[in-house]
């Protein structure tokens, strides 16, 4: 199980930093590793949500982060207030992850911005808006239904083969 | 055992370990950013991990980029063909343009060399406009009519020669009977000197592209490529216009006389520009130029009048040279 996990996350995070760089927009691409934190939340409750977020943040910051610590965190929340929600949505709709995903971009991205500021760097939040998150919504609203499709089925083939 | 389960889904406890984790992760946040936490070991073992993978997805993303620009230089390159194609239809028609213009350039300026050498006829240009579709080898229309000066039974011709008249002037457009017509008859005269031999050259019904010149007697000088020229009999057609020339001779019927059939100067079938004559006053006669001398000959004024100026001039000199000596 723990290896399956991994596999997925390496293999996303893998797409996420090289392929789908091809396809992106003055340098915004989609982020595979927030719409796994979750799809994984809203799929198996707020404890895995909380573990996938420590896990796909964690891999973030030693690979690509600024600012070690801030996806960790951020993706922790994110997945634990999905994972709150867990409990009361219907697993197979798949209109859940399709709101989830712009939401939880916009929380990660306010959390990122809060710790730019907090750490003492300037930063015009307008064309951060525009620039930035824009284009990772659209992205994440892309992607978002394909994600919770493979968390999903993933899910459901582990309940049916034990 | 049931303790151990009984501890590990303590909801206090999670939260209490949860609580830790955040905290811990905020700190570090802090530290991290001060330089205090690093974790360079951790970096390259995730780096080793992920980068057989990355180098993979890259790959097949440069391949799926590669085939990107190949589609749109494709969709460039068909676009660049329409607008290459639309170019060269322009162009085609541009030069199909610039081909008429240059033809009818041509044309006029042949037109206007005659009439600036036929000082004796007062010409209008005009352009045929409409043939009769049945017969369209016989009856053209100009666009030149009454208000333009044109009037019937006026002589119309190009620089090749002799087109035809006017059957009917009209106010802008003009009906203008060939030569080649059954109904019409000129009269005409072969060029050469010795000959001189007057006719008159019809259409025929039968060849309607080659007239016949008649009521030639039959042992009058006439020969194949002869020249054959208006002879201002009738009053119609002004003296001297090239018809044609004379492409064969057969005996008539009635055995008395003979008759040619005339290749016309005119093409007919190419007949695009015309002019009317629309004044017709005889030709100035060629001012007369001297016969030219056999060089050193009595003849020879020029040389002449040199000579004697020479011989006079020797002549004073020597006389002046005598007047010193004594």
């Amino acid at each position: 199980m723990v290896v399956s996990w991994a596999i997925i996350i390496v293999l996303l995070y893998a797409a996420q930093t090289s392929l789908f760089t091809f396809v992106d927009y003055n340098g915004v691409s989609v982020n595979l590793m927030l719409l796994l934190t979750v799809s994984v939340a809203l799929v198996h409750g707020y404890w895995k949500g909380v573990a996938m977020g420590f896990v796909t943040g964690l891999i973030q910051d030693l690979t690509m982060g600024d600012f070690f610590g801030c996806a960790i965190f951020s993706y922790m929340i994110i997945g634990l207030v999905a994972g709150r929600l867990s409990p009361r949505i219907f697993k197979d709709q798949f209109i859940f992850p399709l709101l989830g995903a712009p939401i939880a971009v916009v929380v990660h991205f306010f959390i990122m911005i809060g710790f730019i500021f907090f750490l003492g760097y300037q930063i015009d939040l307008l064309y951060m808006l525009q620039a930035i998150l824009l284009p990772l919504i659209f992205y994440q609203l892309v992607f978002a239904i394909p994600v919770y499709k493979i968390v999903f089925d993933f899910d459901e083939f582990t309940q049916r083969h034990g | 055992m049931r303790n151990f389960t009984r501890k590990k889904n303590n909801p206090v406890r999670k939260i209490i370990a949860l609580i830790v984790v955040f905290v811990v992760v905020f700190c570090s946040i802090f530290l991290a950013s001060k330089g205090k936490l690093e974790f360079k070991i951790a970096d390259k073992a995730t780096m080793g991990v992920l980068s057989p993978f990355q180098n993979g997805f890259a790959w097949i993303g440069s391949k799926i980029i590669l085939l990107k620009d190949t589609v749109i230089e494709i969709q460039n390159l068909h676009e660049q063909n329409n607008q290459l194609r639309k170019e060269v239809e322009l162009l085609r028609a541009q030069n199909l343009t610039a081909s008429e213009f240059a033809a009818e350039n041509q044309r006029l300026r042949a037109l206007l060399g005659y009439k600036q050498v036929s000082t004796q006829f007062d010409l209008v240009a005009a352009s045929v406009v409409g043939r009769e579709a049945a017969t369209w080898s016989r009856v053209i229309l100009i666009n030149r009519g009454t208000i333009d000066g044109i009037a019937d039974n006026m002589t119309v011709v190009t620089e090749m020669g002799l087109v035809g008249h006017v059957l009917e002037a009209g106010v802008n457009t003009s009906k203008v009977q060939l030569m080649l017509d059954a109904r019409s008859s000129v009269g005409t005269i072969i060029q050469r000197p010795e000959s001189r031999v007057a006719g008159i050259v019809e259409g025929d019904m039968n060849n309607p592209n080659s007239p016949r010149m008649i009521n030639i007697p039959k042992d009058a000088d006439v020969q194949v490529n002869d020249i054959v020229v208006t002879s201002g009999f009738g009053g119609i057609y002004p003296k001297g216009i090239v018809v044609g020339k004379i492409k064969d001779i057969h005996n008539d019927e009635g055995g008395l006389l003979k008759y040619g059939i005339v290749e016309t100067s005119v093409n007919f079938e190419k007949l695009e520009d015309v002019a009317v004559i629309v004044a017709s006053r005889e030709a100035p006669p060629e001012p007369l130029k001297p016969p030219e001398q056999t060089p050193g000959t009595e003849t020879d004024l020029e040389q002449n009048a040199e000579q004697t100026q020479e011989e006079q001039r020797q002549e004073f000199s020597s006389d002046f040279a005598g007047g010193d000596e004594e």
